[in-house]
């Protein structure tokens, strides 16, 4: 994994219904991964969430940094946690009636 | 069961009404999410990886059908149509939008319910025996207790910001403990002295977790009348001197522990002696008031039925399975108690679905004077039930897909939520439950097998209590992957015993197998058929258990594997 | 310094004294526990009225002259640190102490029925925090089931 393919990116929870949330490059909050806006590295991932806990409490919950692998189009997280933070529970939901 | 007054409904609805101000403080940013959070957690709403999750406190287990049909309605309008039981007798929403929350406590509120303490550093719900007042080993229903104890730890305002949580289980069957009252940190026992008093015997500093312990009994008798103060005092010492600096080290448990149960007990005794007051003991008025709600209900005088064995032995096999497996004997001739398993193959254990939750209101209703149970095991109870009715409810139950004959079976799993939902998990559990279920859903291996409790957590917070399970797995986060802990042994009643860890961690694609050769030895090394699960272990010892599974029974590398 | 005291909004009369040094003459201080103790008679002979701060570990036996004091102020370092509430409660009924208590450091608004029932009448609010609306806290639980300060009685003594 050559240093080019890693990156950083910013991640909370709406606070309007805690769906997760991922920071766009223009700083505006998305649920998708696939729009979030990456940074070189941690400690700029760490000032962009530490502006945004303090700036925008209404809209974001507890905002925080991750890494994450990017292959063209594609944003991976590294650990399961955020895969499925990206990707919703691994098991069917609803139950079947 | 307990109907509240215009005093508790002014509290249920003061609090909802006090919730929605905060909630819309935190809306306008008016406070952070910092100094929201303690406040939403007393309310029992957390964030969790995917969206908020409200637990909905359901005292000691029991619901009536309004409220049930209340849950069904909530799950269905403000949630994705399910609810989930919980290893403590509530139930849990795993998608409220925090702007739905103030709405959904009002509508708890309308049927007798709240979301009150369910989390945070407070006094959680009294959980008791899912039999609680139709055991025949009962000595005394512990229900009563429970709804006091409820209402006296309900926005105590000393013990709001304790050093951690607080959780209570009070049992009135002394020879058979099923609410885990040694794994409390204050376990009650219903009991009678040599003069023929009841009391209660307290045990405290019992739990899992990261150090899972077994209570400590710090008074044999306690007069029923001393119950609140004394408890207090208990609470008191926990509050001054538990440790605040270390979340992992913060349960009383660990005060009792460093302490010693002499020390701890010196010193509770002391506060006792100078903090009770005539007017903080429980007066028998009080205790007559909330027995009353808990009187049985309309029995009909029915012969003793014993149609059971009949209808275990008859042809219907599927009914024969159902009530060898799911019915419980009752105090009361011809009744009967029905566990309704909702662990059907394919389904995350503990999952009801609002359609299911509905129909389970209607069954209630016509079957059990409109009581169901939540037990800690996440399936329901009804409790009273006449046995001449048991072949009708079982062809409803079935329909409903709520008919599956595994109570306290293999395939009756007990599992947190795991990776798929919760913020504190190293790892999935609920794919684990779910090949399980699948792997050894046969109801003739299932019956040979017999009573087997597996418990799954995917935490060493141990929500899924698999420390006490007889096939206990935990998830643990080994270089980025997940990887699961066997243990074998657990307990969680009377003959309290916490279970011991196997070998080194398995992986996802290796633990399924390592229980089936797990249950495979046991059913060659039993004595005979009727030796459970949990007696051959004991018997036997751990290594014919660590060869089938490792191949070895040299000492294996766990060192690596910690949680 | 704006203070809540007795459900008011008043003007905090006492002065807090820094480690050490010396009380204005005339003052009501506020003197930590490590400077009462060293020099309580002193204290007490030259100032009408003279209050202790306190950490949440101390116990009120650690608090020599406890009746003579017109004040005493717990702290709370962390909103979650509760045992301020115990030693609150001790004071006021195991202790008799009948002066003012008053809860300081990280104190929420949402904390103060919990803070009142437990025997504290007065409050320092963090820098900021709006008081007028705090007000509004003190009434919001109507009900409640268990015996405080505020009523020794449970409420099954009260129905």
């Amino acid at each position: 994994m050559t240093a080019s393919s890693t990156h950083w990116i910013v991640t909370g929870n709406f606070t309007e219904d805690g769906a997760v949330a991922w920071r766009r490059p223009d700083g505006t909050w998305s649920r998708r991964i696939a729009d979030a806006g990456l940074v070189v590295d941690e400690e700029t991932a760490k000032a962009l969430s530490t502006t945004a806990r303090a700036t925008e409490q209404r809209e974001i919950c507890e905002p925080y940094g991750i890494e994450v692998q990017v292959d063209g189009d594609t944003i991976d997280p590294l650990t399961a946690r955020q895969r499925i933070r990206a990707n919703g529970p691994t098991i069917q939901l609803r139950r079947p009636d | 069961m307990y109907q509240y007054d215009d005093h508790d409904r002014r509290i249920i609805t003061d609090r909802a009404h006090q919730f929605r101000g905060q909630v819309s403080r935190r809306l306008s940013g008016e406070i952070t999410e910092e100094e929201f959070k303690p406040l939403r957690l007393q309310n029992g709403l957390y964030m969790q990886l995917h969206a908020y999750m409200l637990r909905v406190a359901i005292p000691y287990g029991l619901l009536g059908s309004a409220q049930v049909r209340k849950l069904a309605h909530i799950a269905r309008t403000y949630d994705r149509g399910y609810g989930h039981l919980t290893t403590r007798q509530n139930l849990q929403y795993n998608w409220p939008k925090l702007t739905d929350v103030p709405a959904i406590l009002d509508e708890l509120a309308s049927v007798e319910m709240h979301a009150v303490q369910t989390s945070g550093s407070c006094i959680r719900n009294i959980t008791a025996d899912h039999f609680a007042g139709i055991a025949r080993d009962e000595l005394e229903d512990p229900r009563p207790y429970c709804e006091i104890l409820r209402q006296w730890s309900t926005f105590h305002p000393e013990f709001a910001h304790l050093p951690r949580k607080f959780k209570i289980a009070v049992t009135g069957a002394p020879g058979t403990d099923r609410a885990a009252v040694r794994f409390h940190d204050i376990g009650l026992r219903i009991v009678e002295n040599a003069a023929g008093e009841r009391g209660f015997e307290v045990i405290v500093g019992g739990g899992l977790g990261r150090t899972p312990m077994i209570g400590e009994v710090i008074r044999e008798f306690l007069p029923k009348r001393h119950l609140l103060s004394f408890i207090e005092s208990i609470l008191r010492v926990y509050n001054l001197h538990g440790r605040r600096d270390n979340k992992y080290k913060a349960r009383i448990k660990i005060l009792v522990s460093a302490l010693g149960i002499d020390e701890f007990r010196r010193r509770v005794e002391e506060d006792w002696e100078a903090s009770r007051t005539p007017e903080l003991e429980l007066a028998d008025e009080e205790v007559a008031r909330v027995s009353a709600f808990f009187a049985p209900p309309p029995y009909e005088t029915l012969p003793a039925n014993d149609r059971v064995d009949g209808l275990v032995l008859g042809r219907d096999r599927e009914l024969g399975n159902w009530v060898r497996n799911n019915v419980v004997a009752h105090k009361v001739p011809g009744y009967s108690a029905v566990v309704i398993s909702v662990k059907k193959p394919g389904i995350p254990p503990g999952d009801v679905s609002d359609t299911q939750l509905d129909a389970i209101a209607d069954v209630s209703d016509r079957y059990s004077f409109g009581h169901v149970v939540v037990t800690h095991t996440q399936n329901l109870v009804l409790p009273d039930v006449k046995t001449s009715e048991l072949p009708r409810l079982h062809a409803e139950l079935r329909a409903l897909d709520l008919g599956e004959a595994n109570a306290n079976k293999l395939t009756d799993v007990i599992t947190c939520p795991g990776l798929d939902y919760c913020d504190l998990a190293n790892a999935r559990s609920i794919p684990l439950s779910l090949e399980i279920a699948q792997r050894f859903d046969r109801i003739d291996y299932l019956n040979d097998v017999g009573d087997v409790s597996i418990k799954i957590s995917g935490c060493i917070n141990a929500c899924g209590h698999h420390h006490v399970g007889n096939i206990g797995i935990l998830g643990i986060d080994k270089r980025g992957e997940e990887f699961y802990q066997l243990m074998l042994g657990g307990s969680p009643g009377n003959d309290a015993s916490i279970g011991k860890i196997l070998g080194r961690a398995l992986a996802q694609d290796e633990i399924v197998d390592a229980v089936e050769k797990v249950l495979g030895r046991y059913l060659e090394a039993r004595e005979s058929p009727d030796e459970r699960f949990l007696e051959t272990v004991r018997r036997v010892g751990f290594d014919p258990f660590k060869e089938a599974v490792y191949g070895t029974t040299d000492s294996l590398e766990a060192a690596g594997d910690s949680p | 310094m704006r203070i809540i005291r007795d459900r008011a909004i008043v003007e905090d009369d006492f002065v807090r004294v820094p480690d050490g040094a010396e009380p204005p003459a005339g003052a009501k201080p506020i003197v930590r526990l490590a400077d009462f103790i060293v020099a309580r008679e002193e204290l007490l002979a030259r100032h009408a009225a003279v209050g202790v701060q306190v950490s949440p570990d101390k116990l009120p036996a650690d608090i020599p002259d406890l009746q003579r004091l017109a004040l005493i102020a717990i702290e709370f370092p962390r909103f979650t640190d509760g045992r301020g509430y115990s030693v609150a409660r001790m004071l006021r009924q195991r202790h008799a102490y009948r002066g003012e208590l008053r809860a300081v450091g990280w104190v929420l608004h949402d904390q103060l029925q919990y803070l009142e029932r437990c025997g504290f009448n007065a409050f320092e609010l963090q820098p900021g925090k709006p008081l007028d609306s705090a007000l509004g806290a003190f009434g919001e639980l109507s009900v409640t089931y268990q015996a405080a300060v505020d009523d020794p009685r449970p409420l099954y003594r009260r129905r």
